[in-house]
Formats: structure tokens, C-alpha cells, sequence
């Protein structure tokens, strides 16, 4: 009997198993930290302050890292069996294990793991049951990875919802939060339109297709694509516009009277309908356009934490499901499509920058530029090139740990000696602590593209690939509505370096052992990817299996 | 059998009258309701589609829409009872008048 279980389990271990490895693990690690929450939870209160092995506090981000490292190693071992003997499928063919996967479930987990760390001593994550917090960012990690690896409709439906849930939870729970939050209700009711518009739009490519997966939809909609391109064709005057018409009345008839654009109607309504829900479900701007716009000053109501895992990695998954979608659904209209592309990154980047100037709180300022951040990304789908997709990559990779780095040194600096809520906070900086400033001003510059950084080569790889398909008026209308942004950023810098502190406050900035750690991952980062970009662009290109 | 164009105008006129509830209502819960709405919608158009190819998969994911939909009306719900308790409304715009009080 025991036996049979075993073989089973092996079979499935050999199969579909191996698909989802990575996923059951992060899966049951959260299981674990709720389970262990609990039950520490249950002995404290028996005899408080006596169990001093099982400090919540620690045990917790212990587990939940130990299970990031798990996935992390199962991920190696996956990528050398892919490279060995291909990509892996499973489940009907709705899950896949490709280089694109591993590369983005490698930056979900190193996501969750800094993010972890980051809360270990975040004084707004509330100590009482905090392993709920972790569990969620662990859910969350693995919805994430699933979206990525799905290659079926229904299942990107699926792990885009549960992906949505997670969020809904960590902005929201009144646990992490003594106020109620209203950009998390906000945040709820964007997801939930776009989880809508997103839906109608499955609905309608799967109407035009008759299946779910996207390499067959793809294969659906290119053919109708290549009708619309033989009417359009017919259309012309001349010898091969002729050819054309005769072809077209002797294989489809009733095509003749047909309109070329009505053909790509559908196709477009669904592109607009799923690639506006993915923004408005996942990308940060509603989030913080509050109800009432009198206060620039204050902060959402979420931690710091959470806000840094939505606008980072819950953007960066959003992202690359979009590209996927983007580069199997509609690979063939990529001609129709580009402008609205372009169009939404040069909104996104201007509304970004000059937003943020209104602002004075710092992680509003932030979450604003995200906004930005992530438009640059679609600028390498307009481009859409072999080095645009190099470009893309290395510019998430790298956005992400600066990123991070700038919302640690916020946790850090507000928590540990004076609150650095708003741009004035952040006066005499330099005086207090040195390190600090510097460690700021080096995450700052990269986010705003300056040379010795690794923002700098994002920034260019991504120009370039506009520039090498001509693409040469975007590349000025993005140079204009960057400024804004790089204002934005050059502002932080400025306060951070200059002025001297008010006398009220004098407490040095001391850095935790966790947040040392992940300042020292993210500085290293910004600065090596700057200086020698190569093993960095080199990961970059693994991901479109190059 | 009703040939698939008209279930597409129905899923059409649904969507357009989610989406405009969406947009123009400010109660938090009619908000949610017209959401339900456009889901409907494409629920519609799965059935339908569904049943033009024969094909059972569209038929798989309007459930899991309805599935989905309840789990996401549970969480919406707790969070604006959650809201309601602490703006005593569930409009937002009543809020703003309380917001000085509330230290939101």
C-alpha cells in the first residue's frame, strides 16, 4: 500500500509535480507560519514574557524566509533541468517552466525575502500575530509565480485573483493598521474594475479563438490578422492589389465586402480591455489619487513594507504577465498596437513626474515616480527588438533592489530615530548620519537614471532599442516628460544632502542587522550593475532564453 | 437557436452598464454591485461562446468567475463594513465632512 503512494507520488513528482515545486513549497511554508503563529500565540498567552525561545518575532520572518530559500534552491535545480532538456509543461499544458520563469520567480523570491527582512523590525507591522503578515507575502510570492508560469487563460485568471486577494488582505487588514486606510479601498475597488475589464477581455479572446491557451489564441487571432492584411491589400491599386482581390474572391468570397478593421476590431477591444484592467488592477496609479486631496503631507495608512511589495514586485508581476501576453496573443499586430503603447508610457511617465511634485511625503513622492518607472518598461514593448527585451529585463531587475533600497532607507530612517515622513524630515540628514544620506542619494540618482548607476544602463538600453528601430520622436517626447521626474528625484537628493537639522532632534540613524543586510544587497546592486553590467545583463537576456 | 451576436449585445449593454456604475455612482457598495455587473457580462459571453465552439472550457471559466466573484464580493464586503464602522457611511463623499474628526 505504502508503496503504491510512494510510486505515485514519484510518478507525479517526475511530471506535473515538478512544475509546481516551487510553488508547493512557498505554499507550505506559509502554511507553517500560520500554524506556528498560532500555536506561539496560544503558549504566550498561557505565560507571558516566560517563553522567551518562541519570540514571535523572529520565528516567524525565520520561517518565512527559510521557505523563500527552499523555492529559491528548487528553482536552481528546475533551471538546470531545463537547460538540459528543455522547457518543462504540465497540467494540460497550462503551466510552463521556461527561462522567462525562472528568471521572474527568481525576482518574486528575492522580492519576498528582502521585504521579510525589511518587517523584522518595522514598528508598523503590529508584533501581535504578525504571522498572518508573512503568510500573506508568501501567498502572495506564489500567486505571483503562477501567474507567470500560467500559459492558459482561465489559470491566469485564476493566480491573477488569488495574486489580488493577497493584496487586498496586506493593504487592508486593520491588524498592520490602527487607521483605516482609505487608499486600500481605493487600491480594492481599481483591482477589482480591472479584474473586470480583464475578464471581458479573456471572454472576448476567447470568442475569437474557441480555446483558452494562448499559443492557440495567438495562432487564431494571426490568422484573422492575415485575412485583415490580404483585404487591406486587395484594397490597393495596382497590379498586386489585383492579384490580391482575385485570390481573396476565390478562397473567401464573402470577404470582399468585409472592412479590414473590422476584422481587427475585436482584437484591439481585447488588447485595450486587458492591457488597461492589468494597469488599473496591478500598477499603483489609483492608489494613491485619494478621496479627499487636501493632504500631500500625509501617508497612506499602509506600512512602508507593504506599499514597497505593491508598487515593486506586485508592478513587476504585472508587467511581465502583460509581456507575455503582449509577445504571444498579439505578437502579429504589434503594428496596430504600438501606438497605444506608446501612447500610455509617455502619459504614465509625465502623470508620474509631475504628480509627484505636488507631493511632500516621501513615499507618496515614490509611488508616484513607480508610476513612471513602470511606463519606461513599455517603452522596450514599443520597440520590441531583440535588445528591447535584454532592456526591459535588466531595467526590472535593477529598478526592483533600487527600489527597495530607497523604501529601506525610509523604514530605517523613520523607525530607528526621527520620522522621516516628509521631504523636511529629511533635513540635515547628512549631519545626523553620513552613511544614511550617502545610501539615500546613491538609491535616488539610480532611480533617476544618473550615469554611475544602474538606473543610468536601464534608462540607455531601453533608448537604444527605440533609437535602432526608429523610433526617434518618442524618444524626444519621453526625454521632455522625464524631466519632471528627474526633478522629482534630484529634489530627495538635495534635502537629504543639504540644510542643517532642526535641535529638537539629534539621535544618529542605527541600521538593524536585517536592514543592513538589505541595504548592503541593494546598494551593491546599484552600483555593480552601474559599473559592470555584464553578469547583469547576462541574466537579462536568460530570460527571453537568449 | 439564437445565433451568438445577440448574446454579444446583451454582454455588450451589461458591460456598458457595469462600467458606467462603475464610473459615476459613489457609493461604495453600488460601486461593487456594477463590478458584478460587467463580470456578468463576461460570463455571458464565456457561456455563449461556449456553446457556439462546443466546446467546454468556456463553460469552466464562467463558473470559476462566479466563484471568483463571490470570493472577491466576501473580501470587498469585510473591508467596507470595516470602513463603514469608522465613516458611518458608505460614501465616501459623506466621509470627507468627518475626516477632521476621525484623523484620517
Amino acid at each position: 500500500m505504502l508503496n503504491h503512494i510512494l510510486s505515485a507520488f514519484r510518478t507525479y513528482m517526475h511530471g506535473d509535480g515538478a512544475v509546481l515545486l516551487p510553488e508547493m513549497q512557498l505554499f507550505l511554508f506559509a502554511i507553517g507560519t500560520l500554524a506556528m503563529d498560532s500555536w506561539a500565540a496560544n503558549t504566550s498567552s498561557e505565560k507571558p514574557g516566560t517563553n522567551l525561545v518562541f519570540q514571535q518575532n523572529y520565528w516567524n520572518p525565520a520561517i518565512a524566509l527559510a521557505g523563500t530559500a527552499f523555492s529559491a534552491l528548487t528553482l536552481w535545480m528546475l533551471r538546470a533541468r531545463i537547460m538540459q532538456s528543455g522547457d518543462l509543461a504540465g497540467f494540460h499544458l497550462t503551466l510552463v517552466v521556461d527561462s522567462y520563469f525562472v528568471f521572474f520567480s527568481a525576482l518574486f523570491l528575492a522580492a519576498t525575502a528582502l521585504v521579510i527582512l525589511l518587517s523584522v523590525n518595522c514598528s508598523t507591522i503590529s508584533a501581535v500575530r504578525q504571522g498572518r503578515y508573512f503568510a500573506l507575502l508568501l501567498f502572495a510570492c506564489m500567486s505571483m509565480m503562477l501567474m507567470v508560469a500560467a500559459v492558459d487563460l482561465v489559470v491566469i485568471f485564476l493566480a491573477m485573483e488569488a495574486v489580488a486577494i493577497s493584496a487586498y488582505f496586506l493593504a487592508a487588514s486593520p491588524s498592520l493598521s490602527n487607521r483605516t486606510p482609505s487608499a486600500a479601498v481605493k487600491f480594492l475597488f481599481s483591482s477589482a474594475l480591472g479584474s473586470a475589464l480583464v475578464v471581458y477581455g479573456f471572454s472576448l479572446l476567447y470568442g475569437l479563438s474557441g480555446d483558452t491557451n494562448i499559443s492557440q489564441v495567438a495562432r487564431a487571432l494571426g490568422g484573422r490578422h492575415n485575412v485583415a492584411k490580404v483585404i487591406a491589400l486587395s484594397r490597393q491599386s495596382g497590379p498586386q492589389g489585383l492579384q490580391m482581390l482575385q485570390l481573396l474572391q476565390s478562397r473567401l468570397p464573402e470577404a470582399v465586402r468585409w472592412h479590414a478593421f473590422t476584422l481587427e476590431a475585436l482584437p484591439i477591444a481585447a488588447f485595450m480591455l486587458v492591457s488597461v484592467g492589468m494597469i488599473l488592477k496591478f500598477a499603483v496609479p489609483p492608489f494613491q489619487a485619494e478621496f479627499n486631496h487636501e493632504n500631500a503631507e500625509t501617508d497612506f495608512g499602509i506600512p512602508s513594507a507593504v506599499i514597497l511589495y505593491l508598487s515593486g514586485a506586485f508592478g513587476i508581476a504585472a508587467v511581465a504577465l502583460l509581456l507575455r501576453l503582449l509577445f504571444t496573443i498579439f505578437a502579429d499586430s504589434q503594428n496596430i498596437w504600438w501606438y497605444i503603447i506608446a501612447g500610455m508610457a509617455i502619459a504614465g511617465i509625465s502623470y508620474g513626474g509631475l504628480a509627484s511634485l505636488r507631493q511632500t511625503n516621501l513615499e507618496r513622492i515614490i509611488v508616484y515616480l513607480s508610476i513612471a518607472q513602470m511606463s519606461y518598461v513599455l517603452l522596450g514593448v514599443v520597440a520590441a527588438n531583440e535588445g528591447a527585451a535584454t532592456a526591459m529585463t535588466y531595467y526590472l531587475l535593477t529598478y526592483l533592489f533600487t527600489v527597495t533600497g530607497v523604501f529601506g532607507m525610509l523604514i530605517t530612517v523613520r523607525d530607528r530615530s526621527t520620522s522621516a515622513g516628509t521631504l523636511n524630515d529629511l533635513r540635515g540628514l547628512r549631519q545626523r548620519s553620513p552613511v544614511t544620506a550617502l545610501l539615500l542619494i546613491v538609491f535616488v540618482l539610480s532611480l533617476a537614471g544618473a550615469p554611475p548607476t544602474a538606473g543610468f544602463f536601464g534608462r540607455y538600453f531601453i533608448f537604444h532599442s527605440l533609437l535602432e528601430t526608429g523610433h526617434r520622436y518618442i524618444g524626444w517626447f519621453v526625454t521632455v516628460s522625464s524631466l519632471p521626474l528627474a526633478y522629482s528625484y534630484l529634489r530627495i537628493a538635495v534635502y537629504a544632502w543639504r540644510g542643517t537639522k532642526s535641535e529638537t532632534e539629534s539621535a544618529a540613524v542605527a541600521f538593524g542587522v536585517s536592514e543592513a543586510i538589505v541595504l548592503g544587497i541593494c546598494v551593491f546592486v546599484s552600483l555593480a550593475a552601474g559599473l559592470y553590467s555584464e553578469p547583469f545583463t547576462r541574466m537579462a537576456r536568460y530570460a527571453f532564453g537568449q | 437557436m439564437l445565433p451568438v451576436t445577440h448574446y454579444l449585445f446583451l454582454s455588450f449593454a451589461l458591460f456598458f452598464i457595469g462600467l458606467t456604475g462603475v464610473l459615476s455612482r459613489r457609493n461604495l457598495i453600488v460601486k461593487l454591485f456594477s463590478m458584478e455587473i460587467i463580470l456578468n457580462a463576461a460570463s455571458v459571453n464565456f457561456m455563449a461562446f461556449a456553446r457556439l465552439y462546443g466546446d467546454a472550457s468556456g463553460q469552466v471559466f464562467s463558473i470559476l468567475v462566479v466563484a471568483m466573484l463571490a470570493l472577491e464580493l466576501l473580501v470587498a464586503l469585510v473591508i467596507i463594513a470595516a470602513v463603514c464602522s469608522r465613516w458611518k457611511s458608505a460614501t465616501p463623499d459623506d466621509a470627507k465632512d468627518l475626516s477632521s474628526q476621525l484623523d484620517y
